[in-house]
């Protein structure tokens, strides 16, 4: 059976000649969404520990005060993500769906070297126009993994690993304090401060931190680990008085809804 | 000049105590020169949920449509009314499969869903969704917008009290913005049905 | 450069374009019509790049009609304009898209309304009472803001045509000499003389 147009998978290049003539005349493309973000992992005695600051920011404006940057993968693993914010959030949840699959095919929990292929390959496929610069980590039957994979399709595997605009800030906490052997306790305590190091140093990282525990058979997602910027709430209400916005009603001004659109099939 | 000022938009929509509202503007400009005053970017997708499409009039149009056949597809396929969360990521899924030649359009979408639950989200134009529980801002006075939800939203507002704030949020941000206003309208989507109202705005 | 506006009154509306068919500086001809009836009750004004606009708009014509025979049921004007809108739309993402402005008159027989719907050469589209494109409405915006109203008639309407085009006469830098105006009501499209109005 023929698909509609609409169900087709893959990217779309349709618009691509338009949008090529309208910046030839000169008008700037919009940028999107990015996560100028701080991003770290680190293998402690029991497991991996991930870390996410939560801003998401829009040129200088923060779009998002708290988005999630860990990504679900599979059962045993969680990635973040750092760079274009739409590329991590779709990339992420395309390989988990499938792993998800790979897994139901195998009969076995995914490993992690396998997410890390599949989302190398992909990159490199792409050729770094997909922005997702990301932090992998996860424990299956050969024991804790952590990859830092980058845009364009390169890998890493370190005991500690830090990226986005505040991997800098977040490593210099890693480099003077990570050792071998570290109890849970103390590598989620690191994860914690190389993060708050990114969201306080860091201008494109801010708001909370998100952590990711996984060990042998078992996640903890500790969304909101730290939370070092609540805000306190405003002690005056700025309610107005009703009646203050002017308005008619086009329903009763023109008998219908004038600016209703025809939803009928 | 971006893209995203050729015609000029202001979207915003915010949670209340059990209702939702969105608010635009009405204007259609092309660069300075105002063409229209009653162009609409504020679409019923179901009876409860509404998207607003902040962006290029072109591709407002080519959206709503193409977001209207895509409604009406999950219906029949479903039998089911569609959720919000569910048309959010519609929406999402069919702003990214343009990754590399984007809709020059941020979508917002709001709505109560099958529990009554209000829902609001934001969209940059590659389909980033960004789900909030207070407000979200779209357009070419989205910096504006920012500032007066930031400091006027508060939370469980009753559907005319949330009426008020979000027409005061809009009307004070177009006013500092010169592509956007002459003309807004506001729907407030609560369990009874949805108010529609047409605000008296500024005309410069 | 050319001239392109137009006014809708509750069951009428006028389509007003110069007759100038211009290459570079020079003036080719003095009495094309930039008008093109697609149903009996429907007129699209163009402008625009030359080759474009005649190209497209016949391509256009050719279809509406073409729906008329095969449907013995003409399209309305709200179906012809989004036909129009979905067309340019499409070419738009093509190799070498038209650049061309329209405005889409037409009168309704079954709802007895008029309308106008503008049309940018990006495909954007608006129901609007009054319309003008290229640098026309930098000059004539004005004049239809103040001048118009829901409920003129259509002397009235013609009125307003007339301060249009003095508006252009005393500010514009380009002068036009003549213009085609056309008319589109329940009786269908007609030509309206200069000398008449």
């Amino acid at each position: 059976m023929a698909l509609p147009a609409e169900a087709s998978t893959g990217f779309k290049f349709d618009n691509v000649k338009r949008n090529q003539l309208l910046g030839d005349k000169g008008y700037k493309l919009p940028t999107a969404t990015k996560t100028g973000t701080t991003i770290v992992g680190l293998i402690f005695k029991d497991g991996v520990v991930l870390g996410a600051d939560t801003r998401a920011t829009a040129g200088t404006i923060v779009a998002d005060k708290n988005c999630e940057k860990i990504h679900y993968l599979a059962p045993n693993m969680y990635c973040c993500g750092a760079g274009t914010a739409a590329d991590t959030e779709f990339t992420t949840s395309m390989i988990s769906s499938q792993l998800a699959l790979h897994s139901l095919n195998t009969g076995r929990e995914a490993r992690v070297v396998t997410a890390m292929t599949m989302l190398k390959q992909y990159l490199f496929r792409y050729q770094g126009h997909i922005g997702a610069a990301l932090v992998l980590g996860g424990y299956d039957v050969t024991g804790p993994h952590l990859f830092t994979i980058y845009p364009h399709g390169s890998t890493d595997k370190l005991p500690f690993v830090t990226m986005g605009s505040g991997s800098l800030a977040a490593m210099s906490v890693f480099e003077s304090r990570w050792r071998e052997g570290l109890s849970r306790e103390e590598g989620i305590e690191l994860v914690k401060d190389a993060i708050e190091a990114g969201v306080f140093n860091d201008l494109g990282s801010g708001s909370n931190v998100d952590v990711c525990v996984l060990t042998k058979g078992n996640v903890e997602y500790l969304r909101g680990y730290s939370r070092p910027n609540e805000r306190v709430f405003k002690e005056q209400s700025y309610k107005f008085a009703p009646g203050t916005t002017e308005f008619i009603d086009p329903a009763a001004a023109q008998g219908e809804d004038a600016t209703a659109m025809d939803v009928s099939a | 000049m971006s893209i995203m000022q050729y015609n000029g938009s202001a979207v915003v929509a915010m949670v209340g105590k059990n209702c939702v509202a969105i608010a635009a503007d009405k204007r259609l400009g092309q660069r300075a020169l105002t063409v229209d005053m009653d162009f609409q970017k504020v679409f019923p997708v179901t009876d409860r949920t509404y998207v607003g499409l902040p962006g290029l009039a072109t591709d407002v149009k080519t959206l709503s449509d193409r977001f209207r056949m895509r409604v009406n597809l999950y219906r029949h396929r479903e039998e089911r009314v569609i959720e919000p969360e569910t048309f959010a990521n519609m929406v999402s899924q069919i702003m990214y499969e343009r990754r590399f030649g984007p809709y020059f359009v941020e979508p917002v979408v709001a709505g109560l869903d099958k529990k009554n639950k209000p829902f609001i989200c934001g969209m940059d134009l590659l389909g980033c969704l960004n789900y909030a529980n207070d407000f979200v801002v779209s357009g070419t006075a989205s910096d504006n917008l920012f500032g007066m939800c930031e400091s006027l939203w508060e939370p469980d507002l009753e559907p005319e009290e949330l009426f008020e704030t979000i027409s005061q949020c809009l009307l004070n941000a177009v006013d500092r913005d010169a592509v956007s206003g002459w003309g807004a309208v506001v729907h407030i989507i609560t369990p009874d049905g949805v108010i529609t109202r047409d605000l008296k705005c500024r005309m410069d | 450069m050319d001239a392109q506006f137009a006014v809708a009154g509750k069951d009428f509306a006028i389509s007003v374009t110069d007759k100038t068919a211009a290459s570079s500086i020079v003036k080719m001809k003095h009495n094309e019509d930039k008008t093109y009836e697609l149903t009996p009750h429907t007129l699209m004004s163009v402008s625009g790049e030359p080759g474009d606009t005649s190209n497209f708009s016949e391509y256009i014509q050719g279809n509406v009609r073409l729906y008329g025979v095969r449907n013995l049921q003409e399209l309305t004007p709200s179906e012809t304009a989004s036909f129009v809108r979905g067309e340019l739309a499409t070419a738009l993402r093509s190799r070498r898209p038209y650049q061309v402005n329209m405005l889409v008159l037409g009168y309704d027989a079954k709802a007895g309304d008029a309308s106008i719907y503008w049309i940018d050469y990006l495909a954007a589209m608006a129901k609007v009472p009054y319309a003008a494109h290229g640098y026309c409405g930098y000059f004539l915006y004005s004049v239809l803001d103040r001048e118009y109203r829901p409920d003129i008639t259509l002397e009235q309407g013609m009125d307003i045509i007339k301060k249009c085009m003095v508006a252009l006469k005393t500010r514009f830098l380009i002068q036009y000499s003549d213009y085609t105006i056309k008319v589109v009501d329940s009786a269908g499209v007609r030509v309206v003389s200069m000398d008449d109005i």
